[in-house]
């Protein structure tokens, strides 16, 4: 590997933190009024917003009605200052089409699109600030977002990606450790029932810390919501 | 950016002569008669010509010339729209597109619509709108599209006075025809009507109260239906600019009217008494 | 844009409101809803702020790149405006679906700053024919409540104030030819003058009267309104009209005297939060979406 050395003799990567440990994650739902669900996360200094609109009547072409669930319809985009260097689209570049792809056949595992026939849900992510890990932090803002909307899911999905030095695991990696070579991989995970909606690879425990995480964010939430109902 | 592989483009980056050439920046003279003879701080307008019905293919068509802005106007439908999902059943809707020709300006321009013409259709389509009984035209859709043949400065609001005459020839009930005129703040003086190197050029004088403002305005109704400006100026200066504009909208008027009846005479002769 | 339906009962009811002053959420004509402004939220751009207007948030980003100055002023650096109305505001922009928006959009912003004083060009050189700053001001929206201009306008001068652009020093290699060196210290940064930014203001046309921020619900029931962009000094930098219908002359004179009087009076406040922001400096708790 050039340049940068990932992973320190000690056992610390380029941020400081360890092998297996995750950036700070903070989340927040119910961002937005208007959307019907919304969240907002931050992964170290990756910054995510999912907005999730619908079930709703399908629009646009009739022909893409599903008589038996849901469609379920992503978009995925990144601002246009998000990266170091300005992008000149927001979406259309064939990255966003393919994480926009990725992103649908994920929620269309873990959503329960058989409660919705005839409808359609659109879930739209969009990177604020952009370093490393979008997919992962796409999908666990899109997860609070769908929570946030109601819409009944089989199980939190929760990402991470992961990179290897070595054959060391290094957990949820930062934009300088995605560029510097190697191997990385996301996987989006239903942490309850183990399943794995997108890819696989050995880092349960990562992913688990994620899920953790996360289902405190919703635990907190719904404590909020609960308190604030009682009033 | 969809490119047009049909057409022959010119190489990826060339410029006109006319930047490279060694002449003093156009700059305006802060007093004394204009470049075409006009006078300063006076509602003169060039004169214009106008004419309906040119174009034979389309319901309605115009053609304006005033000094050297050569403008075409087409008017098509109304028509089954386009986009069915936007059908409206209460209401028509207006489209305008508005493009200069290639050659139209000192320095040659796309084929392709840039943001400046999509501001001008913009402007243009709510310049006109409120003068259109669109109401009567449900579930359908009435195009109009100007050329700009030769850019010589207020395109805007000759567009408008343009594709309003052709509205009305197109016989599209209307409210109320729709006049367009602009002036050119410079100072404390200002230049209606002005030609491409007054709207453009740098003043000489002082850098207050520099703008340019364009005033749509239906006459019979005493409406202002679009309405533009850009520069500094200060809010009374505004006002009497506006004031101005209205005035030589009024100056324009006759003219219109005199092409429009023209036009409706040779279309519809009156029955020949005998 | 949370498509508003108001029934005729309701328009009623809004147009009576505002004919006494009052307005459905009780403010009276010339009132703005409550306003957040929050510099520096994005890390990765030179300037950023994030503005929230009633139910409307915008976000704004400016990055500083070095650029070639434009042939006709080649001591002059120059702004690049992208509006993005992205399909989180509603799922009708999605696709291409924002873009005619967002092109509306940002040609006003280019008219607004079409003027040689709301922002000093010049200060963009750095050597004249060859290099100069480029400042893309990228625009994203996030959630529309109506009064979509006057967030924008505020949002960008906030993003413009939060600004650091990079120092650089020319110097002129052995051959004669002239080299940009980046001064190391990321602290070393030029700031902009924005004082003289203008503010846009929004005045929708409702019955006979005129109102200042409007709600989706207040602009359902007007069918024009005029934006104006006014410096703290009270000039006016642009006019649009906007909207389908047309207006009285004499509306129109009341109205740019009503946005220059909201407009002057809207800049002095918004300086001040934004020097009390940045007086603040580290300490200052960033909130960003969290709060």
């Amino acid at each position: 590997m050039a340049g940068l050395e990932l992973l320190s003799d000690q056992g610390y990567r380029l941020d400081g933190r360890k092998a297996t440990e995750l950036r700070k994650v903070q989340a927040r739902m119910g961002v937005f009024s208007q959307a019907d669900g919304s969240a907002y996360i931050e992964q170290g200094n990756t910054k995510a917003l999912a907005v999730v609109y619908g079930p709703h009547e399908v629009r646009g072409s009739r022909s893409r009605t599903l008589h038996d669930r849901a469609v379920i319809n992503c978009q995925y985009s990144m601002a246009t200052f998000s990266t170091a260097e300005r992008k000149r689209r927001p979406h259309g570049d064939r990255k966003s089409a393919e994480m926009s792809l990725h992103l649908k056949q994920t929620f269309e595992a873990a959503v329960m699109t058989q409660l919705y026939p005839r409808s359609q849900i659109d879930i739209y992510v969009k990177i604020l600030q952009s370093d490393g890990g979008n997919y992962s932090v796409c999908v666990n803002a899109a997860t609070l977002a769908v929570i946030d909307a109601g819409i009944p899911m089989r199980d939190y999905v929760c990402a991470c990606t992961v990179g290897f030095v070595d054959e060391t695991p290094l957990a949820d990696l930062c934009y300088a450790e995605e560029g510097g070579g190697g191997s990385s991989l996301a996987l989006a995970l239903l942490p309850r029932g183990g399943q794995i909606a997108l890819l696989q690879m050995d880092a349960m425990t990562a992913c688990k810390g994620v899920s953790k995480v996360l289902d405190e964010v919703v635990r907190q939430h719904l404590q909020d919501v609960s308190v604030l109902t009682r009033e | 950016m969809p490119t047009d592989n049909k057409r022959v483009r010119r190489p990826e980056v060339s410029q006109s002569p006319s930047v490279f050439a060694c002449r003093p920046a156009a700059v305006l003279p802060a007093a004394g008669p204009r470049a075409d003879g006009r006078r300063r701080d006076q509602v003169d307008v060039r004169p214009v010509f106008v004419r309906c019905g040119l174009v034979s293919q389309a319901k309605g068509s115009a053609y304006i010339e005033a000094g050297n802005s050569k403008l075409m106007c087409c008017v098509y439908g109304p028509r089954e729209t386009d986009r069915k999902d936007e059908t409206d059943m209460k209401c028509g809707r207006l489209i305008t597109d508005m493009r200069f020709a290639p050659f139209s300006c000192p320095e040659r321009g796309s084929w392709i619509q840039g943001s400046e013409e999509k501001d001008l259709s913009l402007m243009l389509q709510e310049s006109l709108r409120p003068a259109v009984c669109l109401h009567r035209y449900p579930r359908s859709q009435v195009e109009v599209n100007v050329m700009v043949l030769e850019n010589s400065g207020s395109v805007l609001s000759h567009a408008i006075t343009c594709a309003s005459l052709a509205l009305a020839d197109a016989g599209i009930e209307m409210y109320d025809l729709v006049l367009g005129c602009s002036i050119r703040q410079d100072g404390a003086s200002y230049m209606v009507d002005p030609t491409y190197l007054e709207e453009n050029g740098c003043s000489s004088g002082s850098e207050d109260n520099q703008g340019r403002l364009t005033v749509a305005f239906l006459p019979s109704l005493n409406q202002i239906s679009g309405l533009q400006s850009d520069g500094e100026m200060a809010e009374e200066t505004l006002t009497a600019g506006v004031r101005t504009c209205i005035e030589g909208c009024y100056k324009l008027y006759p003219v219109i009217q005199q092409a429009l009846a023209k036009a409706t005479r040779k279309a519809a002769p009156p029955p020949s008494e005998s | 844009m949370a498509t508003v339906q108001v029934s005729e009962a309701e328009k009623v009811y809004i147009l009576h409101g505002i004919r006494d002053d009052l307005r459905v959420d009780g403010r009276s004509c010339e009132d703005y809803r409550h306003m957040e402004i929050e510099t520096d939220v994005v890390s990765n751009t030179d300037g950023s702020a994030k503005v929230t207007l009633g139910h409307t948030v915008v976000l704004v980003g400016i990055k500083a790149e070095i650029g070639k100055p434009r042939p006709m002023v080649p001591d002059e650096g120059y702004l690049e405006f992208f509006v993005d109305c992205s399909a989180n505001a509603t799922p009708e922009f999605e696709g291409r679906g924002g873009e005619e928006l967002g092109t509306e959009l940002s040609n006003t912003l280019y008219k607004v700053f079409n003027n040689k004083r709301s922002l000093d060009m010049k200060s963009l050189c750095i050597s004249p024919g060859e290099h100069c700053w480029l400042l893309y001001v990228d625009v994203l929206l996030l959630q529309c409540d109506g009064n979509l201009y006057d967030a924008i306008s505020i949002a960008v001068k906030a993003a413009l104030f939060n600004t650091k652009i990079p120092r650089v020093h020319i110097s002129a290699d052995d051959e004669g030819g002239k080299e940009i060196e980046l001064s190391d210290d990321p602290y070393d940064c030029v700031r902009i003058n924005v004082e003289n930014v203008p503010c846009i203001v929004t005045l929708c046309k409702v019955g006979h009267r005129h109102v200042v921020d409007a709600t989706l619900q207040e602009k359902a029931c007007s069918v024009a309104s005029l934006i104006i962009s006014v410096t703290h000094k009270g000039t006016v930098t642009c006019v649009r009209k906007v909207g389908g219908g047309s207006l009285d002359p004499e509306s129109i004179f009341e109205m740019t005297e009503a946005g220059k009087r909201v407009g002057k009076a809207l800049h002095a406040p918004l300086m001040k939060l934004l020097q009390q922001e940045e007086s603040l400096g580290k300490k200052r708790q960033k909130v960003g979406f969290l709060g």
